[in-house]
């Protein structure tokens, strides 16, 4: 049973490796090692291709986080308090968002807003002031932020919704008995003991749009995101340079995740 | 709190707006338009040219590849996950100590948190020309080909999503009240039968949910079949994506992709049934 379990862990953990291993490569071929050396991070770390959708991908997932964070609190809070059929009807939209496949979100996506735009863009350029030059909807950063965010708001809404349950009721009605306000209960009694949760929610948010493919390939129009560089290089082939941009993506997301942990643990332990 | 006063009602109200905003404009609003697409004509320079037709329908045995590999290869991929996954849990939630439990178990779900694309990835360099086939020569085994299989692709599901099954079956072995293995044991009750009648049974919660989360993934999968699959074996979110970038044949994509979620719903929904059915039959035998 252990040497099965031990089996599994390799499983898990001997692909990453080799992927790290082999970024180390000193040879120009993806598959022969040759010596270790770090050229392929300082190749990789000066293409501005590279830089550009690191960026991009970052202000992505940095703007879902805060967004998804801020409307997830702010329903999870509303939401224990509302009954009957609203809170059934949210409940099964918050399911469908967070079980409906990416693929999905992001073909329904691209198709409603490129039809809005079509519909909108003529409207905007007919009333438009003569001369000058009407704006021109087109996918971008707002519509793959707006897709990311779908998800992950409901992922924050679960989460916050969990720590809300576990906590004490009693201190929210001694804080009303004592004459607080909505707003200073909320922000001296609930915000303190849900924050790791709300913490949590917005890490793994980021973690998510960070390494989301499947959405953005459909919705970011002509930006381009880091898992669409890696995923357009792979197609033009295996080199070592992808390998190094991976570790850095796998090594960003685990950091995330170990605070993300952290912070899960540290509101166990209230 | 109290609840039902006036100003609280429109505080409720206002907190929900932009999550309300949201479902509305980025979930309901797109599928409907894409059901209303899959009932459309294709247009000359591709994209929709409306209509009611159901041709699109019609049309769906041309992909009838696509929807077979998913339909085989993704209760595959759940059932092969499950039975790799449910030893781990098992161990994990009964046989390891205390203080490691919980680093063990972060440790199996923090790679399903990483990037899917870039551990997919490893997986083309473990199974490509010269990884595992190239180790094969030397042994005097030659002539392997294992990526763009269908065995390649399983290997790849089983990676992506282990985690994801591990995680509730752990959680409901661990919720297992301990003592009756114990009375299981002390009444004479062999490993074997003690685990077919008591730890199966109430860990049957955990692996419905893991089965239920790793087959609607599977479902509308991209990556695995892109990579590993190399065009010989794609799954409809593959034929999806041809459909909506390459072809641009929206109303066609439109009508597969309808089709997709009314699989997937269908046999969810059959299945949770099943499951629930199950579940509480076996609750009133406990009692």
């Amino acid at each position: 049973m252990r040497i099965y379990a031990i089996a599994v862990f390799l499983f898990l953990y001997v692909p990453i490796g080799i992927i790290v291993l082999f970024s180390f490569n000193a040879g120009r071929h993806a598959s022969e090692l040759r010596g270790l050396s770090i050229q392929w991070y300082g190749k990789a770390l000066s293409n501005p291709f590279v830089g550009d959708a690191f960026v991009t991908s970052l202000i992505v997932a940095f703007s879902v986080a805060f967004l998804s964070s801020l409307m997830g609190t702010a329903a999870a809070m509303a939401l224990q308090r509302l009954k009957g059929t609203p809170r059934i009807l949210f409940d099964g939209l918050i399911y469908i968002s967070v079980m409906i496949p990416g693929i999905v979100i992001g073909i329904a996506t691209l198709v409603a807003l490129v039809t809005v735009f079509d519909f909108l863009n003529p409207l905007l350029a007919s009333i438009w002031p003569e001369g000058t030059k009407p704006p021109k909807l087109h996918m971008g950063y707002a519509s793959v932020i707006a897709a990311h965010t779908l998800f992950t708001m409901s992922l924050v809404i679960i989460l916050v919704r969990a720590r809300i349950a576990g906590m004490d009721r009693a201190l929210i009605e001694a804080s009303m008995d004592l004459y607080a306000t909505p707003w200073q209960t909320f922000y001296q009694v609930t915000l303190p003991q849900i924050y790791p949760a709300i913490l949590a929610g917005f890490l793994l948010s980021f973690t998510f749009s960070f390494d989301d493919f499947i959405i953005s390939f459909f919705v970011a129009g002509a930006n381009t995101t880091l898992p669409i560089y890696i995923f357009a290089s792979i197609r033009r082939g295996i080199t070592p340079e992808v390998n190094a941009i991976g570790t850095m993506v796998l090594a960003a997301s685990l950091a995330l995740l170990m605070t993300a942990q952290f912070l899960l643990r540290k509101r166990s332990q209230h | 709190m109290r609840e039902d006063s006036k100003p609280n009602r429109w505080v409720t109200a206002a907190l929900l707006t932009p999550t309300s905003l949201w479902f509305l404009f980025m979930l309901i609003f797109p599928l409907i338009v894409i059901l209303v697409f899959s009932f459309g004509e294709r247009a000359a320079v591709g994209g929709y040219a409306g209509g009611f037709t159901l041709e699109q329908y019609a049309n769906l045995p041309s992909r009838l590849k696509a929807f077979q590999n998913t339909m085989i290869i993704a209760p595959a991929g759940t059932l092969i996950s499950l039975l790799v996954a449910y030893p781990l849990a098992y161990f994990l939630a009964l046989r390891v100590n205390r203080r490691y439990k919980l680093m063990l178990l972060v440790l199996v779900i923090v790679p399903f948190w990483t990037s899917l694309l870039v551990r997919t990835y490893a997986w083309i360099f473990i199974l490509g020309g010269r990884g595992i086939p190239t180790l094969l020569e030397f042994i005097g085994i030659e002539g392997v080909r294992l990526i763009n299989t269908p065995g390649a692709v399983l290997v790849g599901i089983v990676y992506g999503y282990l985690p994801l099954m591990v995680f509730p079956i752990f959680v409901s072995l661990e919720k297992l009240d301990k003592t009756l293995l114990e009375a299981s044991s002390d009444l004479g009750g062999s490993p074997l039968k003690t685990f077919m009648q008591i730890t199966l049974p109430l860990s049957m919660p955990g692996i419905a949910t893991g089965c239920m989360l790793v087959f609607i993934l599977l479902m509308g999968e991209f990556l695995i079949p892109a990579f590993l699959g190399g065009g010989k074996v794609y799954f409809i979110g593959n034929a999806l994506v041809d459909l909506f970038l390459q072809s641009r044949n929206w109303p066609f994509g439109a009508a597969v992709a309808v089709t997709l979620v009314a699989i997937m719903l269908i046999t969810v929904s059959l299945y949770m049934r099943m499951t629930m059915r199950s579940n509480t039959g076996r609750d009133e035998s406990l009692m």
